[in-house]
């Protein structure tokens, strides 16, 4: 490790309503692989972007190569060397991978792109990662791995100093996470200085060497990670709260009967032949990486994307599911992981979206009874414990948890009895999470069915009762939580079932 | 501001309407001290105040109706040469072909509610942008009307004629009935608006479109309806139309749709949809009318009016931009 490239101290920043960052440090040093930590709503992202000048700072200093700085853009920021690798790809699929990587600062020969020049400086770059991809190649024919390579290369073509890997690995199989690392320690050697942010403990282990941990906002403290153990950082992480504690066994009866039974779902590529059944009461786990097809069997499932076959039995009988309208009425509800542009409508009250999916119930003739809706909304409120002035108050003010409870009361307005929730914790601070973990055990209790969608392996070991695990559209296992383990789970996650 | 928040009548009709009704005192104060001063003839008399209500009525309608649509994120630029459409036709069928007079109001209605159901049809089930339906429509309705009345202009009876009595919806005696008909109807819209469940349905959807259809309502049939109320009271709006002025002639009514959007926005209805004010919409063609007949008093052309009613959906929509993006 050598001298510090970046000093980020006691910075600052509040969003209406949230202390997003509350004086937190960060001190990368070049030759380092520095871990930024913490649950979801930590606010990792918040940080990585009040220093790439997405947002701007209230309080605090940033020292980079020595002088404080503070970037207004991404642009500025890059031109500095401080580059970001997303963790969604940002990337134009109909070009070709050098386009991607010169996107907006296409090498000139008068006053035409020198294509000849740009496929060149890409193959520079990717003997410089030792990666072997092809310049001229279209970007959508790449694996994920690869253009998560080709992201990189675009980040270091900008003579990059410091690199922020936002969650890399997410998507990526087991033997891409190795050529990952491989690069990784090669821009080590270079002297660069590498934030990598990922929730996956045992990578943390492997390949960084200090640790900063955030929580709710706040810093927590750095570790050197050859110093302490995995259960170190997680209670760092983890703090004060006290999560439900996870399934021994499966809380189901033996003789629950089946709600839902799902055979032979084909839609599109990445759901095939997906074929499971839920039992009244059970929290059936959906777990898998990135793009495995969790999301669009669950949007299938539900009408929301058309199918191209399969058969879906509630309660027993077939049903025709075409539009989410048929699965709403067939007792199915749907909890998006992209509550703003799926599950809410942020500009309207929490009484309108409560009642949204059953307005019916609450007309007298002609009109909306809006005293019983106001009624049914202070319930869920209350019982939710769903924190607001008022049943009027517009969900865009609310926190994401908060948020989420108002997606849960629309559904239980709608008395819906099969619930499939996708990521529910999602973008929802430490405590919230909880709640909703709580809540989510409540309702199987009550009789509620719970397909739940998650990326967090804690959150499905802790939750499921049984666990599904999808790779590339694919179902490639089922486990008991009697059996289930990490490394099972990752194991079916990254391999094909070879049957 | 904090003041202004607590005002109970700010409260109840919101700050930006309050706003508008000041605009609304000052133009005619404006246009009351301007006009004397520079053609030498008074304004505060009854006759201009008439002048811009009878240009409100009709207009009144065709804003009105346009809110429904871009609640829901959509335009509708077709309103007011489908109003000319319903007024030539249906005027056609009773000064050419005799029909009687009810049948041929209800014509232009049906005209009106057949291109709403068309515009909506294209838009919500066909997913063609509104911009383009409505352009389309557009051209369509001139050319339809053009074909029907062999390009022929159709006046409509005056109201000593036999068939003159349905301008009492205008004006009976002295009193202004078309305001009333207009409020009457403003008020009616509010309550669909706010208290049914299309209302409801159509702000939402004009809000977040997917997050509405994924709580299985079905968007398509709402969005539709939307235009299809648009096209209802467009028809309506052309028989104030023909009881103000008579005459109907092919191939115009591209200006009132400008006018009839500037009432709309003006008035607190967001462009992005999601946002929709019934009140507010009413003032703001109110304030429009006056801004029209002001203009005629200053001996100043229509074509002033055009490049001011230009300036107000800029700043109208630049505004409500400006908010949206305070907001986030």
């Amino acid at each position: 490790m050598g001298e510090i490239i970046l000093q980020m101290k006691e910075i600052d920043k509040s969003f209406p309503g949230v202390h997003a960052l509350d004086h937190v440090n960060l001190e990368v040093k070049r030759g380092e692989v520095h871990a930024l930590m913490g649950e979801n709503g930590a606010g990792k992202s918040t940080l990585m972007k009040v220093l790439t000048g997405i947002y701007k700072k209230d309080e605090g200093t940033i020292i980079y190569r020595g002088k404080e700085v503070e970037f207004r853009n991404t642009r500025e920021a890059q031109d500095n060397g401080v580059v970001i690798v997303h963790q969604e790809l940002n990337m134009v699929g109909d070009l070709t991978v050098a386009q991607n990587i010169f996107i907006g600062r296409e090498p000139r020969k008068g006053f035409r792109i020198d294509d000849k020049k740009m496929i060149e400086d890409s193959k520079a770059l990717f003997d410089r990662l030792h990666i072997d991809i092809d310049p001229t190649e279209k970007m959508s024919e790449l694996t994920v791995g690869k253009q998560q390579m080709c992201e990189i290369a675009k980040a270091i073509s900008h003579n990059a100093e410091l690199i922020i890997f936002d969650e890399p690995s997410a998507a990526l199989t087991e033997k891409e996470i190795e050529d990952l690392f491989t690069i990784i320690r090669d821009l080590r050697s270079q002297d660069l200085g590498i934030i990598y942010i990922s929730h996956r403990m045992d990578e943390i282990k492997v390949i960084t060497d200090r640790v900063t941990v955030m929580r709710d906002g706040g810093y927590v403290g750095t570790l050197i990670t050859e110093e302490c153990t995995k259960e170190d950082i997680i209670n760092m992480m983890v703090g004060r709260v006290i999560y439900e504690k996870p399934k021994e066994k499966s809380l189901v009866p033996a003789d629950a009967p089946v709600v839902l039974k799902v055979e032979h779902l084909n839609a599109g590529k990445m759901v095939q032949d997906v074929s499971f059944e839920l039992r009244k009461g059970e929290i059936l786990g959906f777990s898998g990486l990135m793009g495995a097809g969790r999301t669009e069997t669950a949007r299938a499932i539900f009408g929301a994307d058309p199918k191209q076959s399969g058969d879906i039995y509630v309660n027993g009988e077939k049903v025709e599911i075409n539009s989410p309208q048929d699965a709403v009425n067939h007792g199915i509800g749907y909890l998006s992981e992209d509550r703003r542009r799926f599950g809410i409508v942020v500009g309207k009250s929490i009484t309108e979206n409560s009642t949204m999916a059953a307005l019916s119930d609450y007309m007298s003739g002609l009109f909306i009874n809006k005293g019983k809706e106001k009624q049914v909304s202070e319930k869920y409120i209350k019982e939710l414990d769903t924190k607001t002035p008022s049943t009027d108050q517009l969900v865009v003010n609310l926190s994401g948890g908060n948020q989420q409870k108002v997606v849960i009361a629309k559904w239980l307005v709608r008395n819906s009895d099969i619930l499939i929730f996708d990521e529910p914790t999602r973008g929802i601070d430490v405590g919230a999470k909880n709640e909703i973990y709580k809540l989510m055990n409540r309702l199987a209790a009550e009789g509620k069915s719970i397909i739940m969608i998650s990326s967090e392996m804690t959150e499905i070991l802790r939750m499921s009762d049984r666990i599904i695990v999808m790779c590339e559209g694919r179902k490639t296992g089922e486990i008991n939580i009697e059996e289930a383990t990490q490394e099972l789970i990752m194991d079916k996650a990254t391999r094909q079932m070879e049957a | 501001m904090d003041k202004i928040k607590q005002n109970p009548l700010v409260k109840k009709v919101g700050f930006n309407r309050v706003v508008l009704c000041g605009v609304l005192i000052l133009m005619y104060i404006f246009f009351s001290i301007l006009v004397p001063a520079i053609t030498g003839s008074g304004f505060a008399g009854m006759s201009h105040i008439m002048g811009a209500l009878n240009y409100a009525y009709f207009l009144g309608f065709l804003s009105l109706g346009v809110t429904f649509v871009i609640a829901t994120g959509g335009i509708d630029f077709s309103i007011g040469p489908v109003m000319f459409c319903c007024g030539l036709i249906s005027g056609y069928c009773l000064m050419t072909y005799n029909m009687p007079l009810p049948l041929c109001l209800l014509i232009s209605i049906l005209i009106g509610t057949l291109f709403g159901l068309w515009n909506g049809y294209l838009v919500a089930y066909w997913t063609v942008p509104p911009f383009i339906v409505s352009m389309a429509s557009m051209n369509m309705a001139k050319g339809i009307a053009s074909v029907f009345t062999k390009t022929q202009s159709v006046s409509w009876p005056r109201s000593t004629d036999a068939n003159g009595w349905f301008r009492n919806l205008v004006k009976a005696g002295g009193i202004p009935t078309g305001l009333l008909c207009f409020l009457g109807a403003a008020v009616i819209c509010a309550i669909i608006l706010n208290n049914t469940k299309f209302g409801r349905y159509i702000i939402c959807l004009g809000s977040n479109k997917e997050a509405v259809r994924l709580s299985g309502v079905d968007t398509k049939k709402w969005e539709m309806c939307a235009y299809l109320m648009c096209g209802i009271l467009v028809g309506i709006a052309t028989i104030f139309f023909v009881g103000t002025y008579t005459t109907v002639q092919p191939g115009y009514g591209d200006t009132y749709n400008n006018e009839a959007i500037a009432g709309c926005v003006m008035g607190g209805t967001s462009m992005a949809g999601g946002l929709a004010s019934i009140s507010g919409t009413v003032i703001g063609v109110l304030i429009i009318s006056l801004l029209q007949e002001g203009i005629l008093a200053l001996k100043l052309t229509k074509d002033i009016q055009l490049i001011i009613t230009g300036i107000i959906v800029i700043v109208a929509v630049y505004a409500d931009v400006m908010a949206r993006r305070r907001k986030n």
